[in-house]
């Protein structure tokens, strides 16, 4: 019998192969590089639109970095880093913790019902959120309840309040995401090491830190990624809780690109700003990728 | 007699072709039953022209009209939006036409005032705003107006009030027999600036507002009688005359609430008449702002969306005649029927109590030349400006000096 059926890798490259993954770069190019690519052309002109793109340079991005409105609606969305990613991800490590240790009957019903928010549309969680809220919503009337007349307010409009109430609506949307995620996490750390840990004689707290944190952490870096980003680019649940209002008080980033586009027909500027954006997110997320990387 | 036959049918095609078009239009939400019924009648008073009319929310329509203008295959007919932001930018780019012929043809100029045109009106490279050529109009008028709960000025023992100084009065007593002086939707900013509109009217000189909005940079916003206006308004909030919680409650609620008997007074739009008359009938009436002293009155308002032809339509002649269907003074009643407030004299009595009041309060505005559309009008940056200023304004978190200094520096933008 000869050798010929015997399977040899191939030693010539396959051209071939760049055709499966053809059609899902055509669509790349087309949906993803070429409106980047367009949208950075953008920014350096004045255009409102349908007219003429008249190039500027750097104009927009210098008028728009001296423009105090937008400077404080990014510092708004670092407070919101803090509601849709810091304590989403510090409940979803606490309930992870928790379950290690405690076994809770119908889990499986209760971690659906803390997942749901996830799954809803941001339409229907702003829509709940704002009634929620309202002046004379659920909230107030419990407060009111409970005989703290003094402090019910109507939350989204509050000038000191809504950038917090809006931020809670975020903590409420991720930390199921970041509770679902960490158990799967907790659920592949091999038994052994906790087993390990109680030998040493490690209590629940000293072994959430010395067993569960470190075995995590290639979770924690998918939920901070995800979640930083989204407390950035995050544009529904503000546009329909309060437009950025009262006053500027929440605006953020993504309502100045709408309004710069849509609504002022100053696109060259909006576009500016999505490089922006989109600038401060990469950076971001290149951060939490350096600082967390595996140290050999 | 096979040729005639062929010449025949070929006639009747032609003539078919010839009569046989479509009239496309985009509108406003707002008015589609204005145009179902104006349909029904120009396609049956025109045989062989159908019309194919097709609707957008406030958000979309203003987020798209532009670009639906300038493309390929526009719309023939389609509103715009007053201002630099849609109107003027329309003009600039040469996707709409001037109306001056029609006006001329179809005498839509005799029908009003001298100027009272004047936000349709550009020069022709839309550079300038507020005289040139006409380059919209509308059938409709829009005022912003003052409606009340008639049992509750009553039970407080008020009148409809004949001054400023009267209608500051009735907030005071409403506050004090614990009544909610003024409702309103805070929340969503645009309604605060029909509220401003009307007390900014009630002290500035309107032919100054109306000038400053065509022309701000060269039109001084902050004048003596404005502060005057602005601290008025800041005076009136810190009195809780608009409640403690109005930046939280959106505009649809607080007419909602209004029509559930919260609120003495609702400082809105004519667009409302229909919708409060039917939730509350003959318990909301409506007046006109008067000023200080009941010398004049002051509201805000203007003509609705403007119609416009685009400049790629293929029959031009045909949607001004759909244009003049509209102004004509048969369609006045049909309006009315619809629960809007025209611009013209309507011909038919009220067909209730509160649109007999709201078209009153609509012919004083226009009498004494009291309209002074609305402060986003002034640039394209203004709506923003104006809104997120009047909540703070309203919330306590800005002071009146400083709501001028925001509003005249965009003022210059």
């Amino acid at each position: 019998m000869s050798n010929k059926n015997i399977y040899r890798p191939q030693s010539k490259f396959q051209y071939s192969s760049y055709l499966y993954i053809f059609p899902a770069f055509v669509f790349y190019i087309l949906f993803v590089l070429f409106p980047l690519g367009d949208t950075l052309y953008t920014s350096f002109t004045e255009w409102n639109g349908i007219s003429e793109k008249k190039w500027v340079g750097l104009d927009q991005y210098i008028k728009n970095l001296s423009d105090k409105k937008i400077t404080s609606s990014i510092k708004h969305s670092f407070i919101l880093i803090i509601f849709y990613s810091f304590l989403p991800i510090i409940i979803g490590l606490l309930i992870a913790g928790l379950m290690i240790r405690v076994k809770i009957r119908g889990m499986a019903t209760y971690r659906a019902i803390l997942f749901l928010p996830q799954i809803l549309s941001m339409i229907v969680v702003g829509i709940s959120w704002r009634w929620i809220y309202a002046p004379k919503g659920p909230l107030n009337a419990g407060l009111d309840y409970l005989g703290l007349e003094d402090v019910s307010r109507a939350w989204l409009g509050s000038f000191d309040y809504s950038l917090i109430a809006v931020g809670l609506i975020g903590t409420w949307v991720m930390f199921g995401f970041t509770m679902i995620l960490f158990i799967a996490g907790v659920q592949k750390i091999p038994s052994e090491l906790y087993d390990a840990a109680k030998v040493d004689g490690a209590g629940a707290i000293s072994e959430f830190f010395n067993v569960t944190l470190p075995n995590l952490r290639g979770e924690i870096i998918v939920a901070l990624i995800f979640t930083v980003t989204l407390a950035l680019r995050n544009f529904d649940l503000i546009y329909i809780t309060t437009g950025g209002g009262p006053g500027t008080s929440t605006m953020i980033p993504s309502m100045f690109i709408y309004k710069k586009a849509f609504q002022m027909g100053q696109v060259g500027s909006a576009s500016s700003l999505g490089i922006m954006l989109t600038l401060m997110i990469f950076t971001l997320v290149s951060i939490i990728l350096i600082t967390f990387r595996e140290k050999k | 007699m096979k040729k005639i036959f062929v010449l025949l049918s070929s006639l009747i095609f032609f003539s078919a072709g010839i009569n046989a078009e479509t009239l496309r239009i985009l509108a406003e939400s707002g008015d589609e039953a204005t145009l179902t019924r104006a349909t029904a009648q120009f396609e049956a008073a025109n045989p062989g022209v159908t019309i194919d009319a097709s609707y957008l929310g406030w958000d979309d329509f203003m987020a798209t009209i532009k670009l639906k203008l300038a493309d390929n295959n526009p719309p023939d007919l389609a509103h715009g939006n007053q201002g630099f932001t849609v109107d003027g930018t329309l003009v600039q780019n040469g996707l709409i036409i001037s109306l001056e012929k029609y006006a001329d043809q179809y005498g839509w100029k005799d029908l009003f005032a001298d100027g009272a045109l004047a936000e349709f009106m550009w020069s022709d490279d839309g550079s300038t705003w507020g005289s040139g050529s006409l380059f919209g109009i509308s059938p409709v008028a829009e005022d912003v107006i003052v409606f009340y709960n008639k049992s509750k000025l009553n039970a407080l023992g008020l009148s409809v009030p004949n001054s400023f100084e009267d209608f500051e009065n009735a907030l005071a007593v409403s506050k004090d027999a614990g009544e909610l002086p003024i409702i309103l939707g805070g929340a969503d900013g645009w309604p605060i600036i029909h509220v401003w509109g009307i007390i900014d009217g009630a002290f500035v000189d309107p032919n100054h507002t109306r000038g400053w909005i065509f022309d701000p940079k060269n039109f001084e916003f902050n004048t003596p009688s404005r502060m005057d206006a602005a601290k008025k308004l800041a005076d009136m909030a810190a009195a809780g005359y608009f409640g403690s919680d109005s930046l939280g409650v959106g505009y649809d609620d607080a007419n909602a609430m209004f029509i559930n008997g919260e609120g003495v007074f609702n400082l809105t739009g004519t667009w409302m008449t229909a919708q409060l008359d039917e939730g509350m009938g003959d318990n909301v009436g409506a007046f006109a702002m008067p000023t200080s002293g009941g010398k004049s009155v002051a509201g805000g308002g203007s003509f609705a969306l403007g119609w416009h032809i685009s400049s790629k339509a293929s029959n031009p002649d045909l949607a001004a005649k759909f244009i003049a269907h509209l102004m004509s003074n048969d369609f006045v009643d049909d309006l009315m029927e619809v629960g809007r407030v025209p611009a013209q004299a309507p011909t038919i009595s009220p067909t209730s109590n509160l649109q007999a009041e709201v078209i009153a309060s609509s012919n004083a505005l226009i009498g004494a030349n009291a309209k002074t559309f609305y402060t986003d009008w002034a640039t394209p940056g203004m709506y923003d400006v104006v809104t997120q200023e009047l909540q703070k304004l309203i919330g306590g978190a800005a002071s009146a000096e400083e709501f001028i200094s925001a509003m005249a520096a965009e003022s210059l933008n």
